[in-house]
């Protein structure tokens, strides 16, 4: 495995391959941290020539691991000021891997405003300028790719809102058919993808095949425990593919953790019609699927296809986040409006969680009301056709929230907090105020311990145990997202010791190595540092650990509690 | 007294209750009885995993409950990933 770098600020942009050196044995979420915080500088412009541009698989893309298609985007963040690691699904992940590439390292800037194409197959890279493909919107670009290609490409791209360098822009990776659906969404790193001039990415692996373990037997062996393990675990095995991640809308409501109205309250009347249970029944109805991968090899099939009243495809299944973000957040209990949402924030290229959450500070400033869903569609317009107003939209919430003069403005690093409120579940506070890429749920899902009881059970609503229980699934996730397995494996891995041991297992055949459980998290702590380490020479201190202040003065009802984890726990959340 | 009872996640009864307009069950009850007995007269067609009792995650089923209260019931469910 090797690592492309791709020099963007020659006049003919140039390509070379090196070993990996140094970053052996990094994959995923680690490789990117560990280029980002060693090459890049900590007080460089996000979008100057400073900055880097990293798209690295994991330590298992391109094998015949199973739920292996995780794929890491890392730079420096136009949105937090901080590191940023942004993680999604599809194919490009295996493609990379099965063409030898450990990562795609995007360096330099153009010095004219020419976009640029690469395309990556067996015999070599190559880059071209191609000035129409700007301001094409994901599904019209994909589409063209294809028809240039073939079909059995795999693209990394942006959209309009990365060619504006907005701060809310994403990167879109292809799905299993091609589509622009999965996308590394925080922090804008479509954004930086689009100062490097660089607005797709085409794979080819034709010709390639699986990458090979060092014991095949060992592999394959823990490999089939593994899947055995996922398909007996109910969440993993049921529950997942059932209903999708929107089965969360009704239990976090019922819990009275979802935010709505700007997170003023803990319960919306309107959530049971933007349930997971009603969208799973729509899409059968509709000829969509309610059960289906979002890349080769997953076992677990969470995602979905989404039609239209018409039984056309609109978009694949919205995942919670995203319901709630343009749906509940908003005051929108229209499934059909949010999906069409969710489909504008793909094809522009725009973080869904960020747009919905902004959105919310829109409605919170009086631009639109609250539960307009036209008014929240138009707005997503205004973005991706870069209008005055669509600049302030497409920059996020603590920059529209400053525009309009919001108070409420739910951002800690100036990132948008996602779907779950951190006074009802205290232990996802913990999380949004210390991780190093801001506000992320993902980061440490306290969710699976305070409300869903996988792995054990800590109240959501005293702030007692929540800081240990953050480090702990903030060190396991780092490891996690730098094999380039899913994170839903970890529902699985936290309640059989058998089927975590079947990962360790994985790896250890295919690199040879001997690696222990300890050394598990070990590996994550390594990642964090590196990550820490760059913030703090970018200058962020603790108070940058911080939850905004309106979590510790506004009681949310149904509960009426705040924010109750003490400044100083927040500030031990590091020391290990 | 008379209590709510909210199945979500496939989770169904295999026996006929009275339902409000939003499809929840209504038990009326003349007195005060267990979280974990009135699932068991629910009869339902998967274990409950999370029980819910007025929005507050119910850890000892032998809690009894009082007029209006609320259950909501779920079988094992995850998401919470873009």
């Amino acid at each position: 495995m090797r690592i492309l770098r791709i020099n963007m600020s020659e006049e003919t942009p140039s390509a070379k391959f090196e070993e990996l050196g140094d970053y052996e044995g990094l994959g995923g979420r680690a490789l990117t941290s560990a280029i980002i915080s060693k090459e890049v500088d900590p007080l460089c412009h996000p979008l100057s020539a400073d900055n880097k541009f990293v798209i690295a698989g994991g330590l298992l893309s391109g094998t015949a691991a199973a739920m292996s298609g995780r794929i890491s985007v890392g730079c420096k963040s136009p949105l937090t000021g901080g590191i940023k690691e942004a993680n999604a699904g599809g194919q490009a992940a295996q493609v990379m891997g099965k063409l030898g590439i450990a990562a795609i390292v995007l360096e330099g800037k153009p010095k004219t405003d020419d976009t640029y194409k690469i395309f990556i197959n067996k015999e070599g890279v190559k880059i071209e300028k191609d000035n129409s493909l700007k301001m094409l919107p994901n599904y019209d670009l994909v589409q063209k790719m294809k028809n240039q290609y073939g079909d059995k490409i795999a693209c990394i791209s942006i959209g309009p809102a990365g060619d504006m360098k907005m701060s809310a822009a994403s990167v879109a990776i292809t799905d299993m058919e091609g589509r622009p659906t999965r996308h590394c969404g925080r922090g804008g790193v479509g954004a930086v993808m689009g100062s490097k001039g660089v607005k797709v990415i085409v794979l080819d692996d034709t010709g390639t095949t699986p990458r090979q373990p060092k014991d095949p037997e060992a592999f394959k062996d823990a490999n089939k425990r593994f899947v055995a393990g996922l398909q007996k675990h109910p969440v993993t095995g049921q529950g997942l593919p059932a209903y999708g991640t929107n089965v969360l809308t009704n239990i976090i409501n019922e819990v009275g953790a979802y935010p709505t109205y700007n997170f003023k309250e803990g319960k919306f009347a309107g959530a049971r019609k933007i349930s997971g249970e009603v969208q799973a029944d729509l899409e059968k109805q509709r000829g969509g699927n309610p059960t289906h991968g979002c890349h080769r090899g997953c076992v677990i099939r969470c995602s979905g296809i989404y039609h239209d009243k018409d039984g056309n495809y609109l978009t694949k299944q919205p995942e919670y986040e995203t319901v709630w973000a343009l749906g509940g957040n908003c005051g929108i209990d229209d499934i059909d409006k949010i999906a069409m949402m969710d489909f504008l924030c793909d094809n522009y290229g725009l973080d869904t969680i960020e747009m919905g959450a902004t959105i919310g500070v829109a409605m919170e400033a009086g631009l639109i009301k609250w539960g307009d869903a036209d008014g929240a569609i138009n707005l997503l317009h205004e973005v991706g056709k870069g209008t005055y107003l669509g600049r302030i939209i497409g920059n996020g919430a603590a920059f529209t929230g400053k525009a309009f003069g919001v108070e409420r403005v739910p951002v800690v690093k100036g990132q948008a907090i996602p779907a779950y409120d951190p006074r009802a579940v205290q232990g996802i506070g913990v999380t949004y105020a210390t991780s190093p890429m801001g506000a992320d749920h993902t980061a440490g899902y306290s969710i699976a311990l305070n409300v869903l009881k996988t792995g054990g059970f800590v109240d959501p609503l005293k702030p007692e145990g929540q800081v240990e229980l953050s480090r702990n699934l903030q060190i396991a996730t780092a490891f996690i997202d730098s094999t380039g397995m899913c994170l839903f494996i970890a529902f699985a891995l936290l309640d059989q010791p058998e089927t975590n041991q079947a990962l360790i297992d994985m790896i250890n055949a295919f690199y040879g190595w001997n690696m222990k459980d300890s050394e598990v998290m070990e590996y994550g702590k390594k990642v964090l540092k590196f990550e820490r380490d760059f913030n703090t020479r970018a200058g962020f201190t603790k108070q940058h650990d911080r939850l905004p202040r309106f979590f510790y003065k506004e009681p949310i009802p149904p509960h009426n509690v705040v924010f109750m984890v003490k400044d100083e726990e927040l500030d031990q959340l590091f020391n290990w | 007294m008379r209590i709510i009872i909210k199945l979500f996640g496939g989770l169904k009864a295999n026996r006929d209750f009275p339902q409000n307009e939003e499809g929840d069950i209504v038990l009326e009850l003349s007195e005060p009885i267990a979280v974990g007995e009135i699932i068991e007269t629910l009869n339902l067609n998967k274990k409950p995993f999370i029980v819910i009792l007025n929005g507050v995650n119910l850890v000892d089923f032998s809690t009894k409950v009082k007029d209006r209260d609320e259950i909501s019931l779920f079988p094992p469910i995850a998401g919470g990933y873009r």
